[in-house]
């Protein structure tokens, strides 16, 4: 016998702690959608509300630089408001969701004077003889401080912000990185503050810690993502720019010398007008290339999508054996995020269908639905077919089997369809052919529609 | 007696252009566009250079620069591409110079030059 279990609790047995379920909630806001704001103050919320540690006040300090900088102050700003918040918060039936959302709030709000205040406040870490609160976080250790006023070791202006003599702080860590520091008071109760209130809130501590390390690496992955395809980007346009440019140059060059023959320097400027085509080119595909982008989708017929693509295929084709069938389902639609885009992508396709084909053979452009929530536009051709050390490459930028080739195409037609939640599939045998099945989203059905 | 080069360089007009700009500089010049044609040419007759580019259909520059060094191990070799990057590619050392293409062809002549006069 097995019993399962959702990771993601939402309720809890009648012996489970306050604690445990604090810790959960905790633990599970770290599934959320990432939000660095959001999920520390859940974290914030765990160690103010009442179902929580029950601190009066939270203020969080993040690290910015060589600093730490004031972020956000949950908790009231007074008695009086603490008594209509706190009336507010033990309501029946306002649990943790409610009280998240409320201090999500209270973030944005205009009125929000802590917040405000504590954005004031900034410290160098690294300052010789620091003091609390960067002392905290430069020491990586927790610090209660029990009466600030007559404690030397505490920042006069900060005991004025934060106005009461009792506070914990507690440094945010990572194993080599000081990234923030959380500090604690009850300035409105006046309840002096435990050893269990410092156990429990210095492994909330360590879980903010992870989560801001973790939000940052994310961050830095993206960051090293986008200047990887920009370093890509950039080799490929050196390359590609160069030889048209060398070209130019060179054939230029010929056209100064006096012993240059007429007939020669005809012949040059007819090449350098076409490298100088070819640069526009270059330049035309890649500005298309780049500007892809993700949008809502709509959908499309298929039929009228496809209708300029066959014209211009036809007149690849026209005056070589090639032959060209195609059938499309009436009434297909699909749902495409640029319509333009996708039409371009297939004519891709079967360019690349002509020129694996040659001078003699057979093309079949077929668009159909495959079952309820799928529809294919499919290329097949009698060409050569793809080589199979390229296979595994050939939806990479840049590489290209074709003598011209810009390898832009098929990475172009991978992106488009990737925008809009498609995917492609590609059979292919040397010798025989290639099958290129590109998979879209189809209309949904409206009910009762026979199929 | 002429020096003879070969140059593979799959680019049709860059070829042209190398081969007309050489011959005036005083060689006897084979320009071909792939590296199997070249190493059919590296067997059927001796060269003084060889000028490789190394992007190309087929096989690359890098991997014709091994099997010529297999076949012929003393006939120096300039690498001549668009990009800066192979210069980190270790095969590359195995070449006596390598020379970013640029639209004057100055560099190119003067390491021809220097390497076999």
């Amino acid at each position: 016998m097995i019993e399962r279990y959702n990771l993601f609790l939402h309720e809890f047995s009648q012996e489970a702690s306050k604690e445990l379920q604090l810790f959960s909630i905790i633990a599970q806001s770290f599934f959320q959608p990432f939000s660095l704001t959001d999920n520390l103050l859940v974290i914030m919320t765990a160690l103010t509300a009442g179902p929580g540690l029950g601190f009066n006040r939270a203020m969080l300090f993040l690290t910015d630089g060589d600093s730490l900088k004031g972020e956000f102050w949950l908790g009231p700003a007074s008695a009086e408001e603490a008594e209509s918040i706190w009336r507010v918060l033990s309501t029946p039936g306002i649990g943790y969701p409610e009280i998240i959302e409320h201090n999500r709030s209270l973030l944005t709000s205009e009125t929000d004077t802590l917040t405000k205040r504590v954005k004031k406040l900034s410290y160098p870490l690294y300052k010789e003889q620091a003091l609390i609160p960067a002392l905290t976080a430069a020491a990586r250790q927790m610090i209660l401080v029990r009466d600030a006023r007559n404690e030397p070791a505490v920042d006069r202006r900060f005991i004025e912000t934060i106005g009461t003599d009792e506070f914990l702080c507690i440094p945010l860590v990572s194993q080599k990185e000081v990234l923030g520091e959380i500090i604690l008071d009850n300035s409105i109760t006046r309840v002096p503050i435990g050893s269990r209130d410092i156990e429990l809130a210095s492994i909330c501590g360590l879980y903010a810690g992870n989560y801001i390390y973790t939000a940052k690496l994310q961050k830095r992955i993206v960051d090293m993502k986008k200047v990887a395809a920009m370093g890509e980007m950039a080799m490929f346009v050196t390359h590609q720019l160069r030889n048209p440019l060398v070209t130019i140059g060179g054939f230029a060059d010929q056209l100064l010398d006096p012993h240059t023959g007429e007939k020669k320097k005809k012949r040059n400027i007819q090449i350098i007008r076409s490298e100088i085509r070819r640069l526009e080119r270059i330049l035309l595909r890649l500005s298309q290339f780049l500007r892809i982008d993700v949008r809502e989708k709509v959908a499309v017929d298929v039929r009228d999508m496809l209708n300029l693509v066959q014209d211009s295929v036809r007149a690849r084709i026209a005056g070589r054996r090639i032959t060209l069938d195609i059938e499309i389902e009436a009434g297909l639609r699909v749902l495409l995020c640029d319509p333009t885009h996708v039409g371009e992508a297939v004519r891709n396709v079967l360019d690349n269908a002509v020129d694996a084909v040659g001078d003699e053979g057979h093309i079949d452009l077929r668009a159909y639905r495959e079952n309820s929530e799928w529809a294919v536009i499919a290329v097949q051709d009698t060409g050569k077919g793809i080589p199979e050390a390229v296979k595994e490459k050939i939806f990479d930028s840049f590489v290209s089997t074709k003598e011209r080739g810009m390898g832009l195409g098929l990475a172009y037609v991978k992106r488009v369809v990737d925008a809009c939640g498609g995917r492609i599939e590609i059979k292919s045998a040397e010798g025989r052919g290639t099958t290129f099945k590109l998979y879209f989203k189809t209309e949904p059905r409206e009910r009762g529609t026979a199929p | 007696m002429k020096k003879k080069l070969l140059i593979v360089e799959d680019e049709k007009n860059l070829c042209l252009l190398y081969r007309e700009e050489l011959t005036k500089a005083g060689y006897k010049v084979t320009a071909v566009a792939d590296a199997d044609t070249a190493l059919e040419q590296i067997k059927k007759q001796t060269f003084d250079l060889i000028v490789t580019d190394i992007r190309m259909p087929g096989k690359n520059g890098i991997e014709l620069i091994t099997q010529i060094m297999a076949l012929r191990k003393d006939v120096p070799i300039i690498i001549n591409t668009a990009y800066q990057s192979y210069k980190h590619d270790f095969m590359t050392w195995a070449a006596d110079a390598y020379v970013v293409k640029s639209a004057s062809l100055d560099e190119l002549k003067a390491k021809i030059k220097e390497l076999i006069g």
